[in-house]
């Protein structure tokens, strides 16, 4: 519930202050290159620390008889201004040890004026400061709501800057930059607040006021300016301007400001006349201007150039978002209507993703002529035809429902059900967070306690939107109420598939299973990890296989089903033939960067990306174990050459085996990781990663033992966001 | 190959159109400074106009403006009644703005002919969204005035002049 209020006020306030939000960023970064531009010439005066305001002046004095007053800028640039010969004002940069002219003040470049007024009225004087002021604000509130969506989406605000799950690219970054932008932005809309407060004289007004030392205004002793002992003793670096005595009237003072202070200095004695402290408004004001301009730092003005790019890169995201989750929630155009539907389908998703599931699944029920009808899990009622009931949900940071899914616990007890509902609920989420499928686990729970449903299928959790565990749930599930269903994703797919040839592979061993190289077409990228995307002939379903990148060829581990009708067409295949296929990029399965430890964990044929993996030469800098589980000793004969080779080239550390049907007593790969309890916590302990390849079973299995490892062994639950998988 | 001419023409072009400029100018004018102490008000930098005043209060020639975005011009309302029309070129007599609790110094030229004849100096004065000043200093340009002090009625605290 609360969810939907931040993302809808995080929306609305983009949406009323986009227009302006946009010219201020753009603005902003054009003027982000001003401080940068003025900080590379070469006027600085480096050393101002070894130079006093007495001996500055003493040069001056020589070159010039009426000076005004001397600024030292933000970029360390020494500006003099003086009344010349010729009776006129002339004001330029100078060098203080020489009290030579270095060049000109520069002039502000028309790009740079226009883009300053744009930026802080819009050309529109008062009105548009005052916009520019709200705006300000507005872009605080949306930071600031941002961060509770981050909160929420991660689960805790201790989770703020761990690992974001995989999503799109568009909001996948609008994430991940938006925690780094985050402080700058907060940064430049305070300041940018401040300055516009202070505009509009809102703010209290300094209050320290000089108090005249009628002692010291006196004309003897007369000294010279450069004897002064308080000039001596100020060097330029604690300087900001001084303005010297207007005429000779004792009563006209020399004016310094300091870093933190403003001095009056009697012009004949040298004594201090009065002194006024900056109060904290003071520093205020000049700390937000710096902080808001970047004025004299490189570095800063390049973070606020990148603040401005990033603003762009949110308003650009920010609304692909909401425009994409509007598209992907409507999608689906229901044949039949809800009391006339045999299946129903309900949704629980947050940012539309799992529509798709649920289209490829409406789609393969309609195929077989099924009455089937899709809806929001906010949108349950009765269902007069209904017989099966299929629920796919995600789950919203820490275990809280979707935003569409969020009415359902009061509505499943509002609307009872004439029919017993054969139900089965899929649960969408990711391992990396603490509650994985948590939303899925409660209404199965809930479902499980109501008498009017009975479970087709036990609650199935897939692992960032995996479609092959969904395909493994379909089987499963079709299977137990009668039905065959093929489903697949979105048929244009087809079009994206090259030709990939083959170049070697094995004999069928007996496990039925083979190995098999191909060539992937020039400038393919793609690396151990990825799946390869098969259309086996004229057939449009989809089948995927996790890719083993060895020498630049892809080496697929396949087991031979029966009546599989990709396993069949592949085993068949000899060297030099062609498939379709296209590579889809996984990047969530490759090997960690920086380098760690790794265990690898495989079953079977999942050993595939592991083989790539400990095989690459160049990339694989982490140390690497093995554990695989197999039949037999003859299963792993064929993958022997590549671990030999792997050893080899001391890219592997360890292998560890364990055999199903070898001995008397069934060994499976969870076994071996127990036997080998220390490794397994030393990898734990130090943070390395522990990636999983294979059945759905055995990544259960394996998750409970190594659940159990770290509790008996670090006291603390299993950090899962080490683990990476890639079951099916 | 034309542009390049230009390009060498160029600076000699502009020395011969300055001596020419340096004969036109009448010769007999002083050079003052003219210190401007604005009074302790919040807000933005004021802009001032000085003008020069004939004996019958019509505005006779800008001497000096402080503020230079032109689009505040038409805030001193009397003065942009005078400039507005004509648009006379001042940008050799145009200077940053000052905030408040500053001082600026500047140098103004006055004609030694229009001392003592019942010519006024008058300083307008005005800040962004507040008020407008249209006599914030005025007085007759006598040779005393020139070298003593003038209080303000509103952004200035006071002004002071000084020949040279």
């Amino acid at each position: 519930m609360t969810i939907s209020i931040w993302r809808y006020s995080h929306l609305i306030l983009a949406i009323s202050s986009s227009i302006f939000i946009l010219i201020t960023a753009l603005t902003g970064s054009v003027l982000a290159f001003e401080p940068i531009s003025n900080k590379l010439k070469p006027y600085a005066v480096k050393n101002t620390n070894m130079l006093s305001l007495s001996k500055t002046i003493k040069t001056l004095k020589a070159e010039y008889d009426n000076i005004i007053s001397i600024d030292i800028d933000n970029n360390d640039f020494v500006v003099a201004s003086v009344v010349t010969n010729k009776g006129k004002k002339d004001t330029f940069y100078i060098n203080p040890f020489t009290g030579k002219k270095i060049t000109n003040t520069i002039e502000r470049a028309t790009i740079f004026k226009f883009a300053t007024k744009l930026h802080r009225s819009l050309f529109l004087k008062s009105t548009g400061r005052i916009i520019i002021g709200i705006v300000s604000f507005l872009l605080l509130l949306i930071a600031t709501t941002g961060v509770l969506l981050i909160i929420k989406k991660q689960g805790g605000v201790n989770r703020f800057f761990s690992k974001i799950v995989k999503e799109d690219f568009v909001p996948y970054y609008h994430t991940v930059i938006s925690r780094y932008a985050l402080i700058p932005i907060i940064i430049v809309t305070v300041t940018g607040i401040y300055l516009s407060l202070e505009k509009f004289s809102l703010l209290p007004s300094n209050n320290n006021k000089h108090v005249l030392n009628q002692v010291n205004s006196t004309k003897t002793p007369q000294l010279n300016s450069t004897a002064f002992a308080f000039f001596k003793s100020t060097t330029l670096d604690n300087l900001k301007r001084i303005e010297f005595p207007f005429s000779s009237d004792k009563d006209d003072y020399f004016t310094l400001k300091l870093k933190d202070k403003e001095v009056y200095v009697n012009q004949y004695t040298g004594n201090i006349v009065s002194e006024k402290e900056d109060n904290l408004i003071a520093l205020a004001s000049s700390f937000s201007l710096l902080l808001h301009t970047g004025e004299g730092s490189i570095l800063w003005s390049g973070v606020l150039l990148l603040t401005s790019i990033s603003i762009l890169f949110f308003l650009y995201s920010g609304f692909y978002i909401a425009l994409n989750r509007k598209n992907k929630s409507i999608k689906i155009k229901n044949k039949y209507r809800k009391d006339n539907a045999e299946y129903i389908i309900l949704v629980g998703s947050e940012s539309g993703s799992t529509f798709t599931f649920a289209t490829a699944l409406y789609k393969a029920l309609i195929s077989e002529k099924k009455s089937v009808f899709v809806s929001e899990l906010n949108n349950y009622s009765c269902y007069k035809k209904a017989k099966h009931l299929v629920i796919l949900t995600a789950t919203y940071g820490d275990g809280e429902a979707p935003t569409n899914a969020n009415k359902f616990k009061k509505l499943i007890d509002t609307f009872p059900q004439k029919n017993t509902l054969q139900y089965s609920v899929v649960g969408f989420g990711s391992l990396a967070y603490k509650g994985f499928c948590k939303y899925a686990i409660v209404i199965d729970a809930l479902l499980q306690m109501h008498k009017n449903f009975i479970p087709s299928a036990s609650l199935y959790k897939i692992n960032n939107q995996s479609f092959n565990a969904f395909k493994s749930w379909t089987d499963l599930w079709s299977k137990s109420i009668g039905l065959n269903l093929n489903i697949s994703l979105s048929r244009d797919k087809l079009k994206n598939t090259t030709q990939f040839k083959v170049v070697n592979r094995t004999i069928i061993n007996t496990d039925d299973s083979f190995l098999i190289e191909l060539k992937a077409p020039k400038k393919t990228k793609f690396f151990s990890g990825d799946l390869l995307s098969i259309y086996p002939n004229e057939d449009h379903l989809e089948r995927l296989y996790s890719i083993g990148k060895i020498n630049n060829n892809i080496i697929l581990s396949i087991k031979k089903h029966k009546y599989g009708i990709c396993s069949n067409y592949l085993s068949q295949l000899k060297i030099g033939d062609t498939l379709h296929a296209h590579i889809k990029p996984n990047n969530e399965f490759y090997l960690p960067e920086p380098a760690k430890e790794v265990i690898m964990i495989a079953n079977g044929t999942g050993i595939a990306p592991f083989l790539g993996m400990i095989n690459n030469k160049t990339t694989n800098k982490n140390k690497t174990y093995l554990f695989w589980g197999g039949r037999t000793r003859d299963s792993y004969k064929m993958y022997s050459t590549y671990i030999d080779n792997a050893f080899y080239n001391k890219k592997l550390s360890g292998l560890y085996l364990s055999f199903s049907q070898e001995n008397s007593h069934k060994k499976y790969v969870q076994h071996i990781l127990i036997e080998n309890e220390a490794l397994v916590t030393r990898v734990l302990k130090n943070k390395g990663a522990i990636m999983i390849c294979g059945s759905i079973a055995m990544q259960k299995d394996v998750l409970e033992m190594l659940e159990c490892i770290a509790i008996t062994q670090l006291n603390a639950p299993l950090n899962k966001a080490l683990i990476k998988t890639d079951c099916y | 190959m034309k542009n390049i001419v230009t390009f060498k023409i160029a600076p000699a072009l502009v020395i011969i159109i300055f001596i020419f400029w340096g004969f036109k100018k009448p010769l007999n004018t002083t050079s003052y400074k003219c210190m401007i102490q604005m009074a302790n008000y919040s807000g933005e930098g004021a802009y001032i106009v000085i003008s020069l005043l004939n004996p019958k209060g019509d505005y006779e020639k800008t001497l000096y403006v402080q503020g230079d975005d032109d689009q505040w011009y038409s805030d001193i309302t009397e003065w942009w009644k005078f400039h507005g029309k004509a648009r006379a070129d001042i940008d050799a007599i145009t200077g940053a703005t000052v905030s408040g609790g500053n001082r600026s110094i500047n140098v103004i030229q006055i004609e030694d002919n229009k001392i003592n004849k019942g010519y006024k100096i008058r300083f307008e004065s005005a800040v962004e969204d507040q008020e407008y000043y249209k006599k914030d200093v005025e007085f007759e340009l006598t040779t005393a005035a020139l070298k003593s002090e003038f209080k303000g009625t509103g952004f200035i605290r006071y002004i002071r002049m000084l020949p040279q």
